[in-house]
């Protein structure tokens, strides 16, 4: 898996490096335009992908985007009773559930767009023309600079299961809840394919009285507050964004395996306005949509961008070891409800044997 | 949910109706009853509130959602569900958080009660409107402001910390839980009590007085004892809200991993990575079973109330009791700790985070003022949007409303035709429901139902769900009105010649009005507090504030919610004052 990761990175570094260039096909553009709008089906935060409407509206001001942040969950839902409504109303779906996107895809509801651009997106970030990642984000943990020491930051998975393990910081850990949370699903299988000390971490988890959350966002309203010391497996970017504005937060990641996830779109069959929604791909994933969604810290899994975090920079600040999470069959294996109700009672147990 | 659906003034109205109900003489129908009309407007109504009753049932039986290709009947939902021992943990959550609730909030009302109906207690006028502001607040507003104020790490339980060294509170606890919904529901329980004991006569009380009884005795032995069907009402009512309690848990509960059953139905969207609507469904339609006894029960015991309280005979001066000195002070510290713990504490907190960027252990949020969150509000157009539109369906959304509730009120008004059982029901049943469901089923009826279909992305489906929501708790309102005009202004018309319809509408309705302004507030009031209804039926262009806050708990951007919460008590505040001014009958 890490061997696969590091094969689709480095052909991404080199094509990013050939300077695969990209230049707007205007018979897209005109038929985008007389379409006139897109509409985004969404669990991005509007406030974090303003950057890339905006530079999108900027570019193509005929275009106007309507944006729907209805959660992962909601996205899905939407996509599969408009489907059997004959009424979709979403021409783009952006989503950081991986394996709803993947759910989506093999169940046929997407249609397939060879993008122009999807030569700079690594072959882990890409699905049958079906799918494109379009961040790579970490997966991280955040803690309170004031209760955590410097010096007693886990660096790596072991730490974190010592720090676990510490009776001072019992009952005051936080992680994303697997059952209220798909992308807290997410994070915790993956661990569970991509290490062999998960049932550890969980049962240390458990036995230091951790809490889960449903969200990224109430976990860090906690740790700022101090109510919480320290969270993992939480959505590393927003961490690395928080550190930056809020002076007693601190965000870290363990140098020896860091998952990395994305955010991933599609384009629906049967969408009101095709054109339109490849053209919003294409900006997605070309430099200057990558370059406004690193600005607003969601890094960006090209090479060539200016500012903001891109996959090197990325890498190399969680300590060298990142890896990103492929659109692949995995992730469908817990798409399967006997297996997803196992792993929640074995994750309920872990903390009781 | 059923918070919406809580009547303010319609204590008095049920209490008039049960009157009306005992004096009306058993007449058949007679021609010119208006009868075609009644009976469209009942069945229109009929349509519309059971079209996503039937929905959800009929989903319950299946295997799939209902519109997927296998879907077939089945009764695996039941047997899940009912199999499931998550499920019995949310069901006994449930009941203590329900019966905790009551017990908390029944014996504060029922005292707030006799305080400002039977004493001589100070500043009566200024509590009578100061009581009731915990009941216009969204619970997930009072929430969020709880974390901020009495939270783990909350400003107040800091500033305990530092002076007695611990806090003795948990906030995130069935406890917590308890007491918040219990401190916030004491004006419902004030409502129902303070009217029945503002009809009592005092010679009784009197009489225990001058045999030297004390107050509280007076109180416990005399007063309640008169009321009691109106306690039990309230009781009932509570009960019922406590079934389908939502934002408490759904914020308060988290951080533990309480789960009661409507936050256990928002968990099955997550459970299985796909929706599993059947599961959701057949916890709503095990809901409704419960409920519905409940508030059928509340209907009986309405008509017997009444004639309980005639017990004490009519027409004596009301002599309200002293209190002294001491008692004042006592009695209005407590309801000032009251008003203090359910309004102050709440509101500060969501007002404190709205304009501050970090909190708690070891930060001085006054280091951390901003307005950022707002000027988000103002950059990002959903949030804009959501604004402008929670303000369009509260105020123009608040006067269709009350102009479909009063036609419907007039389809039940005198109405002796047997449609009016039938719109007695139809009534009740919304109320069994929580909001998110019916949301819910009405996303899928404007996608699957072809002619309402360009109206899906439009204000008009929030607003039809918001209509059936709030249904029980308007038509109250209007009923309540209505039955204030006499009978024999209406005979006065007919006698003369008018047509029932032209005697509504020369005779009636002149006379309501005022009462219509005023309910158009209260409604607007009800329509500003929803929180659940629209979560999964707005889409862009049709964002609500208080649906708003739950998607965004999603991400977990607390900066902007606290800023939207903001913004939705400034609005309710303004449409209170608005209720004021236009007489609003908050009270009878």
């Amino acid at each position: 898996m890490s061997n696969l990761g590091m094969l689709g990175w480095s052909a991404c570094v080199t094509l990013a490096a050939a300077g695969v260039a990209w230049a707007d096909d205007p018979a897209l553009v005109e038929a985008a335009t007389s379409e006139g709008a897109v509409s985004v089906y969404t669990s991005t935060d509007i406030a974090q992908a303003k950057g890339l409407l905006d530079a999108f509206t900027a570019k193509y001001p005929g275009i106007r985007i309507d944006y729907n942040d209805v959660g992962t969950n909601g996205a899905y839902n939407r996509v599969i009773a408009e489907a059997a409504a004959k009424q979709m109303g979403g021409d783009v779906v952006w989503s950081s559930a991986m394996d709803l996107q993947m759910k989506l895809a093999a169940d046929g509801y997407f249609e397939p767009y060879a993008s122009p651009e999807a030569g700079v997106v690594p072959d882990w970030g890409k699905y049958q023309d079906l799918l494109y990642a379009t961040t790579i984000e970490p997966v991280g943990i955040i803690y309170n600079k004031l209760v955590v020491g410097e010096d007693q930051v886990p660096k790596t998975r072991a730490d974190l299961i010592a720090f676990l393990g510490d009776p001072a910081f019992n009952g005051v850990v936080a992680t994303f809840d697997p059952e209220k949370s798909g992308s807290g699903f997410l994070f915790h299988t993956n661990d569970l394919h991509e290490t062999t000390d998960f049932w550890d971490l969980a049962a240390a988890f458990a036995a230091a009285n951790g809490k889960t959350y449903s969200s990224t966002g109430s976990i860090k309203e906690t740790v700022v507050s101090g109510e919480n010391a320290l969270a993992f497996n939480i959505i590393g970017s927003y961490g690395i964004e928080w550190a930056q504005e809020i002076e007693n937060l601190g965000v870290a990641f363990s140098s020896d395996y860091t998952a990395g996830f994305s955010r991933v779109a599609g384009i629906p069959a049967g969408a009101p306005h095709p054109n339109a929604a490849k053209l919003f791909v294409d900006f997605m994933l070309s430099k200057e949509g990558q370059s406004a969604l690193a600005a607003s810290d969601l890094p960006s899994l090209r090479t060539d961008i200016e500012t903001g975090l891109d996959l090197d920079s990325l890498d190399e600040l969680v300590g060298g070891n990142l890896r990103p999470i492929a659109l692949n069959d995995t992730l469908l294996e817990f798409m399967d409800p006997m297996k997803r109700v196992e792993f929640l009672k074995e994750w309920k147990a872990a903390g009781k044997s | 949910m059923a918070v919406h659906s809580t009547p303010i003034a319609s204590a008095a109205a049920d209490a008039i109706a049960s009157a009306e109900l005992a004096r009306r003489p058993v007449r058949l129908p007679r021609p010119g009853e208006a009868l075609a009309f009644r009976r469209i407007v009942i069945g229109l109504l009929a349509v519309v509130v059971l079209a996503p009753v039937v929905l959800i049932v009929y989903q319950s039986f299946l295997d799939n959602p209902f519109f997927a290709p296998a879907a077939k009947l089945s009764l695996s939902a039941y047997r899940y569900i009912l199999t499931d021992s998550m499920f019995y943990e949310a069901l006994g959550n449930t009941v203590i958080m329900a019966v905790g609730m009551v017990s908390i909030a029944v014996p504060l009302g029922a005292a707030l009660a006799f305080l400002i109906t039977r004493t001589d207690l100070k500043f009566k006028r200024a509590l009578e409107i100061l009581v009731l502001v915990p009941m216009f607040i969204s619970s997930i507003v009072l929430s969020f402001g709880y974390t901020v104020s009495v939270g783990p790490s909350g400003f107040i339980t800091m500033a305990f910390r530092s002076v007695f060294g611990s806090a003795p509170w948990s906030l995130y606890t069935l406890t917590g839980i308890i007491v918040v919904c219990g401190l916030s529901h004491v004006p419902h329980v004030y409502l129902y009590v303070s009217a029945a004991m503002r009809n009592l006569p005092s010679d009784l009380e009197e009489a225990a007085r001058v045999t030297g009884a004390p107050l509280w005795r007076v109180c416990l032995d005399v007063t309640v004892p008169m009321v009691l069907p109106a306690l039990v009402f309230a009781t009932a009512l509570n009960l019922m809200i406590g079934f389908e309690m939502f934002g408490v848990p759904l914020v308060l509960g988290e951080p533990s991993g309480i789960v009661v059953l409507t936050t256990y139905v928002y968990k099955l969207t997550t459970l299985f990575g796909v929706p599993t609507y059947q599961l959701m469904a057949v916890v709503v339609v095990l809901l409704v079973l419960m409920t519905l006894p409940l508030v059928w029960y509340q209907r009986r015991l309405l008509r017997h109330a009444r004639r309980y309280a005639a017990l004490g005979g009519k027409g004596a001066r009301t002599q309200v009791m002293r209190l002294g000195a001491k008692g004042q002070a006592i009695a209005l510290s407590i309801i000032g700790f009251w008003l203090f713990v359910s309004v102050i504490l709440p509101i500060g907190g969501i007002t404190l985070r709205a304009f501050v960027g970090a909190w708690g252990q070891g930060v001085n949020p006054f280091d951390h003022l901003t307005l950022a969150h707002f000027g988000n509000l103002l950059e990002v157009p959903s949030l804009t949007r959501g604004i402008v539109n929670t303000m369009i369906l509260a105020v123009v959304g608040g006067a269709c409303a009350v102009a479909i509730y009063l036609v419907v009120g007039l389809a039940g008004h005198r109405n002796r035709d047997v449609s009016n059982t039938l719109l007695d029901y139809i009534v009740l049943l919304p109320r069994a429901m929580p909001g998110l469901m019916i949301g819910l089923a009405f996303f899928w009826l404007f996608l699957f139902v072809p002619f309402l279909v360009p109206l899906r992305t439009t204000l008009i489906s929030i607003f039809i769900a918001y209509l059936v929501v709030g249904l029980s708790y308007g038509l109250r309102l209007l009923q309540g009105t209505l039955i204030q005009v006499a009978p024999e202004l209406e005979e006065a018309a007919r006698t003369t010649g008018a047509t029932i319809g032209r005697s509504w509408r020369d005779v009636v309705i002149p006379i309501v009005r005022p009462g219509l302004a005023g309910a158009w507030a209260l409604i607007m009031i009800v329509f500003l507090r929803d929180y659940a209804t629209g979560v999964y039926l707005m889409s862009a262009g049709t964002e609500v504030i208080g649906s708003l806050m739950v998607s965004l708990l999603q991400t977990g951007a607390m900066d902007i919610i606290a800023a939207l919460a903001f913004v939705s008590i400034l609005l309710t505040a303004a449409a209170i004052g608005l209720a004021l001014r236009l007489g609003a009958k908050m009270h009878d």
